[in-house]
């Protein structure tokens, strides 16, 4: 395999970027933009093909390929490259992420059109394409944590595209900040590894991690966490998922790429990646499918209820990362990489399909304000169609075959995993309601009262092209592993699972799940069909209006973003808020007078900011009992 | 040729000749200005060459002075010394030639800027003194010009700003030259000899009683100077009411006299000091760190937000050099320059906000990113190098203070690892109240940057970039010098021997004979009157 064409990948869509930024401050020609916002990432897809097709031809053990472009640093012995790993786990990501990329990128030159800042869309696209490859491509944990943030600051970048709205503003910075914290996991989990192992690229740590920190120690548990830490903030699993359900104000290709297909899946990439660690970490990597599973069947919950078209395929996304989560967890890594896959096509697909409706109508996102719209896009209808059945799992399409494969698995994978097939297969059924639900409404029934706001017009070729592209892929991305016929993706990534325990499923178990699987796809559209579809819907009304609470529970997401408000914002906004009005003014002596004028004006201070205080305590009690924890943990 | 000599004296009688000659005229002042600090800059860069990092201290210099009270004129240049040697030069050469071109004060220009090329020097003799009184000579120098810069050419508010500054700072300082004195009493019991040379000082065996109240009479300047919570009570008043290039200044480069205090004397100089007050003062600096970052959060002004933000920053730096040990004090000379970039940039951007708009408060602007991309790029930039996102400079040096202080206590690392999610808080607070959001009163396009603010920002973000790609460069040349630091506090420590990198000597040799007349060494056997008096 060639180093150039690693680096060619890794670096072309950078080389876009910096050409769009420094061409000049005015807004350049649209072809210009488009030839380099597009033409970058295209290179960069054909660099990764050429590679793969290299790899193809080698033996598995040959099929790593790591290559150093300098010694970033050496700091007393523990010595950090700039170096690139390329092998068949890092390989699947960057076509998908390439391949994915060049049709989403394509398809928004026509989506963004109307908009007066094409040039900064397109150099923050392929901003974001750059830092992605570099999360996968990264031979240590060092570049995996660059990449990984630079991904979060491209993510902020375009949630926050459209700057002038306040809810977008809000939505990039809960984001941002949410990954800041995720990376703070991540560079714990690599100090860590670092006083431990005494290095930090990958090939060295997964080497001698098993003798260096130990099978089930505190140490590799602490590891594990740390690194789920950041793979729950950047994959949205609970409790930090509360970000990407607003990460929906970014335009929508944004949300196709950043916020279904790629970054999000980072998690399950690190996890998979980390392979051998999680294997030294029992417990946890239980936590790990556990949080999945929450996740997944929650989400799915909450999707049930979304009145936005981009909602309910974000709740979805979190929701089937859920998945993917909890099989990483369980040690079943295909698997987990397997429903990448597929699913990186077929919601993707959605995604964009989405983006057509939504372009149809001119920005019209609420899914009241659609209906009947098959008579308008024919194609769309299809292609949505498509996207919605594999997603829930109907044979042949893709969803079926992947996330089959991990219910099956799951069921063989001890204890925990019985019980966690059964919430995903819960999960499926709410999967094919919801996803239908949105089907149903958005192109059956009638068109919506007034009809609608902007007549729906069909997309040109450039638009639609990908989205074809999609649909096939989420028809037939299925068929590399189907069970006892072929084996694609496990074979593939055998190389890359030095710790892969080697679940199989029993062939008992795999026809029982998928009996039970096809089942589920059927109750699930079953009931959709019979509250959304049949009739025009006018079963609606009355379910909506009879369990009125479980309903607003749903609205309110299980209420965790008030939850998290008060527990973790606002102690610190009184604490900062009470230190700039009373403490600072007095200088800082005054943190000695701090003590006495709490005391001597303690009745007026408490009557100004009485919920104020409040907080301000239960932030000392919290930082309290961590530092307590934290020691007790770590004190030696 | 003397380089050491003349890259100090270069400045300082520069600054003399604009103070003294009232009436030179502008011209010549900005002239003289814009000559001077671009030559010292070359100085410096001059010393990168015939460079030996893996030597010590080199290049000394040394001259008697006024040896009956050990005063001696010894410069030396380490790897340390030689970061912050650069530092100081490049900020001050921009600061200077951006105040030339466009913002220097309508009155006085001249004196003005004959006190922040004093500054100047003051500062590089901080770096380079080999010698405990000298080194006190140039603490006590560089807040004159301060003092005048502020007092004089401040915002409202400047009196009391700057009366608490003074008072804060020579409060310290004067408890410092105790210490001086003492630690040159003391080391004369043991070694036969009165002797303020930093080298000579080191591995001087003090008793554990003075080696601590030594160290703390060191430390207590140090923590202020630094600012360690809870000793920053001058910091908001200084940073918020001092013109904004005095300001750059005072949080770009004075602010690392305190770390490089800590570094050059408080822990090769009393190890078990430093070993005695190591979580004290870890607990001071996480402390400060959390606490700076909610005030940053909530701070009414872009100045008093990006100030509070330097008492975050700095707070690693001190976790860096108290965690003693070499990776983590590697990455605290990394983190003072990265900070004296990052800092300089972040105020530069604040400034260039406030003058042209007029306002100062954080919610006074708004949706300035639609007339103004690059600034708005620049600030992006700038916004995430504070707060230190994977991939900047500064995560490089944060990361490695992480990785040297986690192996020796973890707690702090995990707690301070909290601030920098409050960093991510405080600085988009900062970025997008100004540049995200709807349109406020001040248009995008009025704060646009021109030629003068790029010839200021530009080479701040290219050497923000070259660290960030490339660490290596800077670990190289501290690298030896920061091992030499550390090891006496790790041995007093009882550190594992494969972690002390380099050699300590013993002070005095085994092998040396006490002078005639002088008291008998007693290095095992306790001093009877021990204490922080001689």
């Amino acid at each position: 395999m060639t180093p150039a064409l690693a680096w060619i990948t890794l670096l072309a869509p950078l080389a876009g970027m910096l050409l769009l930024v420094a061409s000049g401050g005015r807004e350049p020609s649209r072809g210009f933009t488009r030839l380099v916002g597009v033409g970058s990432v295209a290179v960069s897809f054909a660099c990764a093909l050429a590679l793969f097709l290299q790899m193809l031809g080698k033996d598995d053990h040959e099929r790593a390929l790591v290559s150093t472009a300098w010694r970033w640093a050496d700091l007393e012995g523990l010595r950090i490259d700039l170096s690139l790993l390329v092998d068949p786990l890092s390989m699947m990501m960057m076509l998908v992420i390439t391949g994915v990329g060049s049709l989403i990128v394509l398809y928004s030159t026509e989506y963004m059109g109307h908009d007066r800042d094409y040039r900064r869309f397109f150099a923050e696209m392929d901003f974001f394409i750059f830092a992605m490859l570099l999360l996968v491509m990264a031979a240590n944990f060092v570049f995996l944590i660059v990449g990984w943030a630079f991904v979060g600051l491209a993510s902020y970048l375009l949630i926050g595209y459209y700057y002038e709205k306040p809810a977008a503003v809000a939505a990039a910075k809960k984001a941002f900040v949410i990954n800041v914290l995720g990376d703070v996991g991540l560079v714990l989990a690599a100090v860590m590894i670092a006083r431990e192992v005494g290095a930090l690229d990958f090939a060295t740590v997964f080497a001698s991690a098993p003798d260096a920190l130990g099978a089930g120690s505190t140490v590799a548990e602490f590891v594990a966490v740390m690194l789920f830490v950041g793979a729950a903030a950047k994959s949205a699993q609970v409790p930090l998922h509360t970000w990407l359900p607003d990460a929906m104000e970014g335009p929508t290709p944004v949300s196709a790429l950043i916020h279904a297909a790629t970054m999000v899946t980072a998690g399950v990439y690190l996890i998979v990646r980390c392979n051998v660690l999680y294997q030294l970490a029992p417990h946890a990597s239980e936590m790990v499918a556990i949080a999945g599973a929450i996740t997944l069947f929650m989400a799915a919950t909450i999707a049930t209820v979304q009145e936005d078209i981009k909602r309910v395929l974000a709740w979805s996304t979190v929701s089937q990362i859920g998945y993917m989560i909890m099989a990483a967890g369980l040690g079943l890594y295909t698997g987990a990489m397997f429903h990448f896959l597929t699913h990186a096509f077929f919601k993707a697909l959605m995604f964009l399909v989405a983006g057509i409706v939504i372009h149809a109508l001119a920005g019209e996102q609420g899914i009241d304000r659609m209906g009947g719209l098959r008579r308008y896009l024919p194609v769309s209808w299809v292609l949505m169609g498509v996207g919605c059945l594999a997603i829930a799992g109907v044979p042949p399409f893709s969803g079926f075959f992947s996330k089959d494969e991990i219910l099956a698995r799951a069921w063989d994978a001890g204890d925990l995993g019985k019980v966690l097939s059964i919430v995903g297969l819960a999960g499926a059924v709410l999967t094919a309601f919801y996803m239908f639900r949105m089907f149903f409404r958005v192109f059956h029934g009638p068109e919506p009262e007034g009809g609608y706001d902007h007549e729906p017009h069909n997309p040109t070729i450039i638009m639609t092209l990908p989205v074809v592209i999609l649909g096939v892929l989420a028809v037939v991305g299925g068929w590399i592993q189907i069970p006892t016929v072929n084996h694609g993706i496990n074979t593939w990534l055998d190389p890359s699972l030095l710790a892969d325990p080697g679940i199989e499923a029993s062939h008992a178990t795999e026809w029982r799940t998928i009996a039970m699987s096809l089942a589920a796809a059927v109750v699930g559209i079953g009931v959709a069909w019979m509250i959304f579809g049949a009739g025009g819907g006018r079963r609606r009304i009355e379910m909506a209006d009879r369990f009125p609470a479980l309903r607003r529970f749903l609205l309110d997401q299980w209420r965790f973003d008030p939850m998290i408000d008060d527990a973790v914002v606002a102690p610190g906004r009184d604490l900062g808020d009470t230190a700039v009005a009373r403490f600072e003014p007095r200088g800082a002596l005054g943190i000695a007078s701090l003590g006495s004028g709490l005391a001597t004006g303690a009745g007026r201070l408490v009557r100004a900011s009485q919920n104020g205080m409040v907080r301000v305590s239960a932030f000392g009690v919290v930082l309290g009992v961590a530092i307590v924890a934290v020691a007790m943990i770590l004190g030696r | 040729m003397p380089w050491l000599t003349i890259l100090l004296a270069l400045p300082i009688v520069g600054g003399l000749v604009l103070m003294l000659q009232p009436r030179l005229s502008a011209g010549a002042a900005r002239g003289i200005a814009c000559l001077v600090a671009p030559a010292t800059f070359g100085v410096a860069c001059g010393l990168l060459f015939g460079f030996h990092p893996n030597r010590g201290p080199q290049r000394q210099e040394r001259h008697d002075w006024i040896s009956s009270v050990g005063l001696e004129w010894t410069l030396r240049l380490d790897g340390i010394s030689l970061a912050l040697v650069m530092l100081t030069a490049l900020i001050f050469m921009i600061t200077v030639c951006a105040l030339v071109v466009k913002f220097l004060p309508e009155r006085n220009p001249a004196v003005y800027l004959g006190l922040i090329l004093v500054a100047e020097g003051a500062l590089m003799g901080l770096w380079l003194a080999g010698n405990l009184l000298l080194f006190y000579v140039f603490w006590e120098l560089m807040l004159v010009p301060f003092y005048f810069l502020i007092g004089v050419w401040g915002a409202e508010g400047r009196r009391q700003a700057v009366t608490r500054f003074v008072i804060y700072t020579m409060f310290g300082s004067l408890i410092m030259l105790v210490g001086i004195v003492a630690t040159g009493v003391f080391a004369q019991r043991v070694t036969g000899q009165f002797t303020l040379d930093i080298e000579a000082l080191r591995g001087v065996v003090f008793t554990e009683d003075q080696s601590r109240w030594l160290f703390a009479a060191f430390a207590l300047a140090f923590a202020i100077k630094l600012p360690l919570f809870p000793f920053h009570g001058w910091l908001p008043g200084a940073y918020g009411t001092a013109p904004i290039a005095v300001t750059v200044l005072l949080a770009a480069v004075m602010s690392k006299a305190g770390a490089y205090g800590f570094m050059r004397i408080g822990l090769p100089v009393f190890p078990d000091g430093a070993a005695f007050w190591q979580n004290t003062l870890i607990v001071m600096a996480v402390v400060g760190i959390i606490y700076g970052s909610v005030v940053a959060w909530r701070a009414p002004t872009m100045r008093l937000v990006v100030a509070y933000s330097s008492l975050a920053h700095l707070g690693f730096v001190a976790i860096g050099i108290m965690a003693i040990d070499p990776q983590a004090a590697q990455g605290a000379v990394l983190q003072m320059v990265n900070h004296g970039l990052v800092v300089a940039a972040a105020f530069a951007v604040v400034g260039l906000l406030a003058r042209r708009s007029g306002r100062e408060g954080v919610d006074d602007l708004g949706g300035l990113a639609d007339g103004a991309p690059w600034l708005a790029g620049v600030f992006l930039m700038v916004t995430m190098a504070s707060l230190a996102i994977p991939g900047s400079n500064s995560w490089a040096g944060e990361f490695f203070i992480l990785v040297g202080a986690f192996r020796h206590s973890a707690w702090a690392v995990i707690l301070a690892s909290l601030g920098t999610v409050y960093a991510s808080v405080y600085m988009l607070r900062l970025y997008q109240r100004t540049m995200n959001g709807p349109r406020g009163a001040t248009p995008g396009k009025a704060v646009e940057m021109g030629g003068a603010d790029w010839a200021m920002l530009a080479p701040l973000v290219a050497v923000m970039g070259v660290i960030a790609l490339w660490p290596h460069g800077v670990l190289r040349a501290t690298e030896h010098s920061v091992e030499r630091v550390v090891a006496p506090a790790q041995q007093a420590l009882n550190r594992p021997a494969s972690e002390i990198k380099a050699a300590v000597p013993a002070n005095p040799p085994e092998t040396s004979l006490p002078l005639p007349g002088d008291p008998l060494p007693q290095p095992t056997s306790p001093t009877p009157n021990t204490g922080a008096t001689p």
